[in-house]
């Protein structure tokens, strides 16, 4: 089973480009899923997940293969995660009370990488498809999304959760501050002049819930990572286009490789109005009356003719070793299946996404 | 005096960084000391300035105007630094591997020592930040509500203590349209105008803000539409094509200024600067705005 993982800022375009990457692969055969964070409504209507938790064969389509979606619901995909590794349903239901993992699991930045990763491989396991392209969260800097689980295994991880485990109870203090060092027992000092007695109560009370997840989570994680850079998965770095997203977009690809991950492609989305055509110079003379619209016809066409130059020297960089494809921004914006299959052709025109 | 603290958001790929940036020249104009501040790791402002390299200490871009990068772990450090004082209990702190470990993800933490930082000035708490006005380029909506929940969050977590207390008074200053102000930075186009007005709604029930409205990229003086009829004679395809989405676009963006102004009626209208020139589009927004 193929995988591919749409990256990028937030704002670039990469769920509708994960689901017109989507329509190409069913258009050529395959039983694809789109695992998409947050749709806007009118793209969730068109996939048929509005509303709907499940995955979903999205309507109206008559491809030769199949196009499945789905919305990552980050909550319960968190939840399903704790039900699993707690041995036991009351402990489970002990965290889900703590206030801690309240905030942990809906509000901490990596939570949503980790549930959107959690997801994928859940689905990845079952087998049932022959593509799963994944819309990852917004992030500031798309390498984030790669680097949460590990953060986030820090937090789980037994020496850590022991430390605190151990400060809960008086007694119980008392009995590990005679064997931990004194160092140990300065940082915990400090740790509660700094936050006061009840974060450190709330903090142990947390990990006492999750003691003995350390296995657990670090055999996901290690799944998880073989997965994300198993050769047949391929990262697809979705970029708006200036000169700074550019830069960006470099130290990202470096990233990557050095991650070990497997970079396919480069899209610029929304890189050229679809009405300019950039190889052809501003003809002269404009009919009387038009002087601004003419103007501002120049202009545009000026901008995005220098912005062409940008992107060839790019493209020549880069498009030795990976795709880089340019996208235009569409007439309309696009929300319906035929839109969608538009953008699919203008995709597989310029090269295979897979 | 209090420092003016400026928070600026919207949804990503509408021009944050730009807007805060040009407010932020804009201010260093008028004379007051002004510091941009940029949240996370990696900055966005060394390449698009062309500074040598922006870090936890500010930087200088011009007279008056310098840039910082702020992350949790620096804000956290310093925090507790100020706290503790003495260096080496201070190290004995933050080089436990534990300790590391946990800062790093705490839920809530790194986000509060952020907000901490920002705020420490009118809390008279912490190091002292000697600016007249402190721009903080936040994250887009679902990140910066995050940050704006952390102090509100910890202090429904831990009542009592230190912590709790810092909480309050942080959710207090950021509630006061006295020292913070909030800027939404929005595109005249259907999906940011939509995240807009449920992040406007959303600031307004949870902590009682009136945010202000940037519209950026949208048209402030519509062509007479004698032009778009001329348009029509021309024998030039692309230019009637040009001129038809042009009309299209011209009639969306008043769809959406109107929007936005049943939100904010003074909300501020940026133009497209056609320029690849970072000081071109920058001083012209900066001229722009009021």
């Amino acid at each position: 089973m193929k995988i591919l993982v749409c990256v990028g800022n937030g704002g670039v375009g990469k769920t509708t480009l994960a689901a017109a990457m989507g329509v190409s692969a069913a258009k050529k055969g395959a039983k694809v899923l789109v695992l998409t964070i947050d749709p806007a409504k009118r793209l969730a209507t068109t996939l048929g997940i509005e509303g709907n938790k499940d995955i979903c064969k999205v309507p109206g389509q008559t491809f030769k293969g199949e196009l499945y979606a789905s919305i990552v619901d980050h909550k319960k995909t968190f939840d399903d995660f704790v039900l699993r590794a707690a041995a036991k349903s009351e402990v489970a239901k002990k965290l889900f009370d703590n206030k801690l993992y309240q905030q942990l699991s809906t509000s901490l930045s990596g939570s949503q990488d980790f549930s959107a990763l959690e997801k994928l491989y859940s689905v990845y396991e079952s087998n049932e498809f022959d593509l799963i392209i994944l819309d990852t969260p917004p992030a500031k800097h798309a390498i984030d999304f790669l680097n949460a689980p590990q953060k986030l295994a820090v937090l789980f991880n037994d020496s850590v959760a022991r430390w605190f485990r151990d400060s809960k109870s008086s007694s119980a203090r008392s009995r590990i501050m005679s064997v931990i060092n004194a160092g140990t027992k300065q940082v915990l000092n400090i740790l509660e002049n700094i936050t006061g007695s009840e974060l450190l109560r709330q903090l142990a009370d947390f990990f006492i819930s999750i003691e003995q997840w350390q296995d657990k989570l670090e055999d996901r994680i290690v799944k998880v990572h073989k997965m994300m850079t198993n050769p047949e998965t391929k990262f697809c770095l979705v970029t708006s286009f200036d000169r700074a997203k550019l830069r960006e977009s470099e130290y990202f690809l470096t990233e990557l490789r050095k991650g070990g991950y497997h970079i396919n492609s480069i899209v610029m989305n929304r890189s050229y109005p679809e009405w300019l055509n950039l190889n052809e110079a501003v003809s002269r003379g404009s009919p009387a009356g038009t002087e601004g619209l003419f103007a501002l016809y120049k202009e545009e066409k000026e901008f995005y003719s220098y912005r062409d130059e940008i992107y060839s020297a790019f493209a020549k960089k880069y498009g030795v070793e990976t795709k880089v494809l340019r996208l235009p921004e569409a007439r309309e914006p696009i929300s319906d299946l035929a839109g969608l299959e538009k953008m699919s052709e203008i995709i597989m025109s310029q090269g295979d996404s897979r | 005096m209090n420092p003016e603290i400026i928070f600026v958001t919207g949804k990503g790929g509408v021009g944050k960084s730009t807007v805060a940036a040009a407010l932020a020249l804009k201010k260093a104009k008028s004379g007051q000391k002004t510091l941009l501040v940029e949240i996370g790791d990696q900055s966005f402002y060394k390449d698009y300035f062309g500074l040598q390299s922006v870090g936890y200490e500010p930087v200088k871009v011009q007279e008056k105007f310098s840039v910082a990068l702020w992350s949790g772990q620096n804000c956290l450090r310093e925090y507790i630094l100020h706290l503790i004082k003495v260096e080496a209990l201070y190290r004995l702190f933050f080089e436990n591997a534990v300790m590391k470990a946990f800062i790093n993800v705490a839920p809530a933490l790194p986000e509060l020592a952020i907000m901490g930082k920002a705020t420490s000035g009118p809390r008279n708490h912490g190091p002292k930040l000697p600016y007249d006005c402190i721009i903080m380029d936040c994250y887009a909506t679902g990140h910066f509500m995050a940050l704006m929940g952390a102090s509100a969050g910890m202090s429904e977590v831990v009542k009592v203590g230190p912590m709790g207390e810092q909480s309050r008074s942080i959710d207090k200053v950021l509630r006061d349209p006295q020292i913070c102000q909030y800027y939404l930075v929005c595109l005249p186009e259907e999906l940011p105008v939509r995240e807009t007005e449920e992040l406007f709604a959303q600031l307004k029930a949870d902590y009682g803000i009136t945010p202000n409205i940037i519209l950026n990229k949208c048209i402030a003086e519509p062509l007479p539409m004698a032009e778009f009829s001329a348009a029509e004679s021309s024998t030039n395809t692309e230019f009637r094509e040009f001129s038809k989405q042009q009309k299209k676009i011209q009639e969306l963006h008043l769809e959406m200024k109107n929007r936005v102004a049943t939100l904010d009626p003074e909300t501020q209208l940026l133009p497209t600067i056609w320029s690849h020139e970072v000081s071109r589009v920058l001083d012209s927004l900066a001229a722009v705005l009021k």
